[in-house]
């Protein structure tokens, strides 16, 4: 099976973990992922105005440009790409506006045939979780994970159509099928504080702590995202986090993409599990084959 | 009683605020959901519900609180709100209004050096485009 790919601006510099284990990952399980030959950045975020169209032309430019390959899908993970490429894509289909206006502009005719995909759908109706299960050889066996979907995957819920917005399960399924305990805690949907890391830190750190204690509450032992600002803000505000609180427990933050490329034991530099501030490995090590 | 609005100038921004939302503040019933799990709800000087009411008023004070800046537009408010409302589209207009005007709180001078290497692409595109002009 072979599905188009836009990797998105992130998983080109920061988050090249989640793009080398997604690629990884999916050919494990018989999905190849055919990155699009030309791409831009999506927009990042969806344009909340009803009169930003211009915040919607970069996303509606790529969809546009995969139905005229004569694709019918676009896979992406990035959590940010994934919210921006679903919801322009849903106004391509219910806003004839926006339809109109976006076409015109691009000089394309584009009515939202495109189906967005996330490697987690894929895992789940095309792969199958049965399937990903008889792959793995038990080796995250005992291993406790908290899924967090945070706030782009599922919300909003009528334009994502992708699991219920405030209990989604379906990383956890997969947490499951790699043979893991999934841990349940109140956080999965909470937002992280997203890009106020910038404008706002003192907020973020206090919402990712809050998230943390509670994941670590319940017993978890690493968390997982598909989210690379989430990945970030998870991650990275554990250093300072630790110097202001002495009880803090760190915990990795890792993709899920790396999990399930652990659980199918691929080579470990196709990973990126370096890349992270609290570092997985010694936690995954007794799952891990040994370096080639 | 009916509430009116004597002030011209406030019936315009809300009309303004209507028209780049979508949404009608009127549905507001001041229940407070929103607020209650709104992640920037700690330091917000006025919550959601309360930017909401000021909204309904016309009060130009919904254009100048910290609130809308704090806003990380992470929809719990609008998968929340028992009225359908989009918040989340509320104060993006309320943001956007002062935006188009160069009213901007993200500065990339101002942002710190060993933050701004560090953090992912993403999350300089999405503050900018948010809190920028």
């Amino acid at each position: 099976m072979k599905i188009p790919y836009f990797p998105g601006c992130t998983l080109y510099n920061k988050a090249r973990g989640l793009d080398n284990s997604t690629r990884a990952s999916l050919a494990a399980l018989g999905v190849e992922l055919a990155e699009l030959p030309q791409w831009t950045c999506c927009g990042t975020v969806f344009p909340l105005a009803r009169d930003n169209y211009m915040g919607m032309v970069a996303a509606a430019r790529i969809l546009a440009g995969v139905a005229g390959e004569g694709e019918d899908r676009l896979l992406t993970v990035c959590s940010f790409c994934y919210n921006v490429l679903k919801r322009v894509n849903y106004e391509m289909q219910h806003n004839l506006e926006a339809r109109q206006k976006l076409n015109d502009y691009l000089e394309e005719n584009y009515g939202g045939e495109i189906q967005v995909v996330h490697p987690l759908e894929i895992c789940k109706e095309d792969v199958g979780f049965n399937a990903i299960q008889a792959k793995t050889s038990r080796n995250l066996k005992g291993l406790k994970v908290a899924c967090y979907y945070g706030c782009m995957l599922v919300r909003p819920a009528l334009e994502m159509g992708f699991d219920d917005p405030e209990n989604p399960t379906i990383m956890e399924e997969m947490v499951a099928a790699l043979g893991a305990e999934v841990v349940e805690y109140p956080h999965k949907t909470t937002c992280c504080g997203s890009y106020q890391v910038l404008h706002e830190n003192d907020l973020v750190r206090q919402r990712v702590r809050d998230i943390l204690n509670s994941a670590v509450a319940k017993g978890a032992e690493a968390i997982i995202t598909s989210c690379p600002l989430c990945q970030f803000n998870l991650d990275w505000l554990q250093e300072k986090i630790l110097e202001l609180n002495t009880g803090f427990r760190q915990i990795p933050v890792l993709y899920f993409t790396q999990l399930l490329g652990v659980a199918l034991e691929l080579p470990r530099e196709s990973l990126g599990l370096e890349q992270h501030y609290v570092d997985p490995r010694p936690l995954l090590l007794g799952a891990m084959p040994p370096l080639r | 009683m009916a509430m009116e609005l004597s002030n011209k100038m406030s019936r315009e921004i809300i009309e303004r605020i209507k028209e780049i939302s979508g949404q009608d503040p009127y549905l507001c019933m001041q229940c407070g959901t929103c607020s209650a799990g709104c992640t920037g709800r700690e330091i917000m000087e006025l919550l959601p519900r309360q930017v909401m009411r000021l909204i309904q008023l016309g009060n130009a004070q919904a254009l100048h609180c910290r609130s809308i800046w704090v806003c990380s537009t992470c929809l719990l408010c609008t998968a929340r709100c028992p009225r359908g409302i989009d918040l989340a589209r509320l104060m993006e207009a309320l943001r956007v209004i002062n935006l188009r005007l160069g009213r901007e709180v993200l500065v990339a001078e101002k942002i710190p050096v060993e933050l701004l290497t560090r953090v992912p692409q993403m999350a300089l595109t999405s503050g900018f485009r948010k809190l920028s002009a």
